[in-house]
């Protein structure tokens, strides 16, 4: 990858991996996703946050699997067909961190124009405004950037 | 590896120089005469103060030289190696080693005052002599060479200055060589417009007024001398000396230093050897030549290699592992026998490769076992009981993680084998005993773990003693019935010490639950067995490696969970009217009472559970507990893999692993439920009692 390149883009898109939970849809940041995969058997870990249930096995790593949707008090849905585990690296605390993201749906790779960028509105959310980046447009809808870091800490 | 710093490399090398220097003074002190001792210290000191020189260290190469001088006369049979030598020569050693890795807390009047000392013992005829009279002694055999000195044309590559060459610097050691007269040649200087500020246009012309031998010259350009063009001539006339006396001091007090680099190459074979050494310390020492052979076919037959990178092909081997285990599964439930074939042959070779791997992280003991010579030497020294130490199985190898691990609890015990458990020189001949003690440390493979024992001929543990503090401490009621063997393990009770007054060495009460935790930590064990009179002995009991650990795999409603093998004792089945007693959690296993928690409450599982519920019991310390679980699944090759920092409040678990279908499973942390479980139902009493 060409670094000046990319800078030059982020300047005015953002590339994004486009996830459907319940209702709602949230736009990652491609940076972080490292891969999308197939659900696969979870262990759940007694005495865990709620929001990291479970781990799972990632090519021989063990990794938490978190649950957005009980970040944002969503209903949690039985898996179906089109349900997938995001893998995400994060940086916590100065460590590489590997989370498994559970996400209702996948959609697309896409870019978001940063002129389409909203700022949060402070009325009218009923989620925590510090677990959102901004909020952007994407083909007439407006779709969530979370902030991974502060949903996981 | 070529972006390391070569002085931390040179740190390396010394401090193994170090332990080959001190095992050898060490093994002096009982067989003055083997002259292969000698012989074997000699080429350790010369080796660290040729590559210290080399190095910049330019004290550690003076001090070291000085040493080397005194040592030089051992060597020669001149004088004996006796005790008090050996003591003053490992002073020596230390400081040498404090200038290396901390400079700044060393002071020349320690040195100087070792350096006195060392003379003292080793020219006992001239003690008031003057320092500067014995330096000059003996380096002056090899500058016997009558010439007047050399003429050097030193033509450097232009591009030396951006490879972070200083040919001033290098200009500067030959002048340490003897009074230089140099002459900058110009002519190769381009016009302002054509030069590039980065490039060296200089020659030098040097007439080099020392008579050292041509290998000095060269060991001063050692680095350089493929970005150079030196020519060499012997100088023919003296011209413009300095007065003679002051050129013949400089001379004589600097050729050592500077000549230094010299001795190098034909010490460095030690170094390479080093692990041979260790092994077998007996065999190390050769004439030079042999040794030169030598070298060539050891420089193949071992590769340094990071310690990172082994603990990175570990961790892919445990991969394999897992895969291999998917794989077999996934044959064994079809029916395709060339897929089994395969997946017999893949078996193997991981299996081969998962030991071949684990043995490249084996360390022999013996490096270990080494550092305890000094710590004992130097206990009975200060305490005045002569103590005969006596290591075997030195070779028996440990994964290195549990070799690091294992040097502070082994401090321990063996300072508290001295401090405790030989007696003075008077209560032992009193009992009949030989006056000198005798320490064995020892170390022996048992199946999959390794044994290491430290034993002492003292006088046994003092079970009355250790009871009546256990009572002063309110540890146990007075008149308690209990064994021996129950009342040994107050030892390990954190602030539990039975020394009557404190010594710089033991007696704080700090030190044995330390022991004890850290080798738990280590998934081992530790046991104490002591006959009164006849002495004491500490066995700890420790699995090969930490990586990957034998585990007993169970299932928990749907979950199913590692509990490592270590701690199993025993499993037993739950019966219907232990199933009852809901009030109180015991069980009666051969008539001793175990509390028992149930994991399907403690990972709160779903679904019904089984009929026929097991437990598994274990124990942590001193304390058994079972843990009842739904079914028992058997054995499990377990490769240890870490939870990550989002699941780091869960202290249930010590880590997770990966099954032969791919699944998660947790591995229990036995110590850590203990706790946990107690301090619920602690809460619940207070609660109760609310």
């Amino acid at each position: 990858m060409n670094d000046g390149l990319a800078g030059e883009r982020q300047a005015d898109a953002m590339q994004v991996v486009m996830i459907g939970l319940g209702e709602e849809k949230f736009a990652l940041d491609a940076g972080l996703v490292r891969e999308i995969i197939d659900p696969v058997p979870v262990t759940k870990v007694a005495g865990a946050r709620a929001f990291v249930p479970s781990v799972i096995n990632v090519r021989g790593n063990v990794i938490p699997l978190a649950d957005l949707r009980i970040r944002f008090g969503m209903p949690q849905l039985d898996d179906t067909a089109e349900t997938r585990i995001v893998v995400i690296e994060l940086d916590l605390d100065g460590e590489p961190v590997l989370v498994g993201v559970t996400a209702d749906k996948v959609y697309e790779v896409t870019e978001i124009s940063q002129t389409d960028v909203q700022q949060t509105p402070r009325v009218g959310m009923h989620w925590k405004p510090e677990f959102i980046r901004f909020i952007a447009k994407w083909r007439e809808e407006f779709v969530i950037v979370p902030n991974m870091e502060r949903i996981l800490n | 590896m070529s972006a390391m710093d070569p002085t931390e490399i040179f740190r390396q090398e010394a401090s193994e120089l170090f332990e080959v220097l001190e095992g050898a003074l060490l093994d002096l002190g009982q067989r003055p005469d083997d002259r292969e001792l000698v012989d074997s210290a000699f080429r350790a000191l010369h080796t660290i103060k040729g590559s210290g020189a080399m190095f910049g260290f330019d004290k550690v190469a003076a001090f070291t030289h000085e040493f080397e001088t005194a040592f030089d006369r051992v060597r020669k049979g001149e004088i004996k190696p006796t005790q008090e030598l050996i003591s003053v020569a490992l002073a020596a050693k230390d400081y040498i080693r404090a200038l290396i890795e901390d400079p700044q807390s060393t002071d020349d009047i320690i040195g100087e005052a070792i350096l006195d000392d060392l003379k003292r013992f080793v020219f006992p005829d001239q003690a008031a002599a003057p320092v500067a009279e014995i330096v000059v002694a003996p380096p002056l055999a090899p500058v016997e060479s009558k010439q007047a000195g050399w003429h050097l044309y030193l033509e450097f590559e232009s591009h030396i200055l951006r490879n972070g060459s200083n040919p001033l610097d290098l200009l500067d050691d030959l002048c340490k060589l003897g009074p230089c007269f140099v002459v900058p040649v110009t002519d190769g200087i381009p016009f302002l417009d054509e030069m590039e500020p980065e490039d060296c246009y200089l020659k030098w012309d040097v007439k080099l007024h020392a008579a050292c031998d041509k290998d000095a010259i060269d060991d001063v350009f050692m680095f350089v001398s493929d970005e150079m063009k030196l020519t060499l001539s012997p100088l023919e006339h003296v011209e413009a000396l300095p007065p003679a006396p002051l050129f013949q001091l400089l001379d004589e007090e600097l050729t050592p230093m500077v000549a230094a680099p010299a001795p190098v190459e034909a010490a460095a074979p030690p170094v390479a050897e080093h692990p041979v050494a260790k092994a077998e310390p007996k065999s190390e020492p050769r004439p030079e030549p042999k040794l030169e052979a030598k070298r060539d076919d050891r420089g193949i037959a071992t590769v340094r290699v990071q310690a990172e990178r082994l603990d990175e092909l570990m961790d892919r081997v445990g991969e394999l592992v897992i895969a291999q285990a998917r794989l077999t599964q996934l044959a064994s439930s079809g029916s395709d026998l060339s897929i089994k074939m395969i997946a017999e042959e893949i078996e193997r070779l991981a299996s081969s490769l998962r030991d071949t791997t684990m043995g490249a992280r084996m360390v022999p003991i013996g490096s270990l076992f080494g550092r305890f010579r000094r710590l004992i030497h130097d206990l009975s020294r200060d305490l005045s009981k002569p103590v005969e130490f006596v290591t075997t199985g030195e070779d028996t190898e440990l994964d290195k993680t549990m070799i690091e691990c294992l040097a502070d609890p082994l401090v321990h015990l063996i300072r508290n084998a001295i401090d405790h458990g030989i007696e003075d020189t008077a209560s032992r001949s009193a009992n009949g005993k030989t006056e000198q003690g005798r320490i064995e440390l020892a170390a022996v493979h048992s199946g999959a773990q390794v044994l290491v024992t430290v034993k002492d001929n003292g006088g046994g543990l003092n079970t009355a003693r250790i009871r009546a503090k256990a009572e002063e401490q309110g540890l146990i009621a007075a008149g308690a019935v209990l064994t021996d063997h129950e009342i040994h393990q107050f030892l390990f009770h954190p602030g539990f010490s039975t020394a009557q007054t404190i010594s710089a060495l033991s007696g704080r009460g700090v030190g044995m639950d330390v022991v004890k935790r850290t080798i738990e930590n280590m998934r081992g064990s530790i046991d104490l067995s002591t006959r009164p009179g006849q002495g004491t002995t500490v066995t700890l009991r420790l699995p090969l490696t930490l990586a990957i650990i034998e585990g007993l795999l169970i299932r928990v409603g749907e979950g199913r969970y590692i509990i490592p093998l270590s701690a199993v004792e025993e499993c037993i089945e739950l019966t219907a009217e232990d199933e009852r007693s809901r009030g109180r959690n015991f069980l009666n296993v051969r008539g001793n009472l175990v509390p028992f928690l149930r994991l399907r409450e403690i990972m709160s599982a779903s679904g019904a559970p089984d009929r026929h519920q097991k437990t598994i019991i274990i124990s942590t310390g001193d304390t058994h507990v079972g843990l009842v679980a739904d079914q028992i699944i058997g054995n499990h090759q377990t490769v240890i893999k870490s939870l990550s920092k989002l699941h780091s409040d869960v202290t249930m678990f010590s880590g997770a692993t990966i099954l032969g279908d791919g699944t998660a499973a947790l591995i229990l942390d036995v110590a850590q439920l203990v706790a946990l479980a107690q301090s619920k139902v602690e809460k619940q009493h207070i609660s109760e009692a609310a």
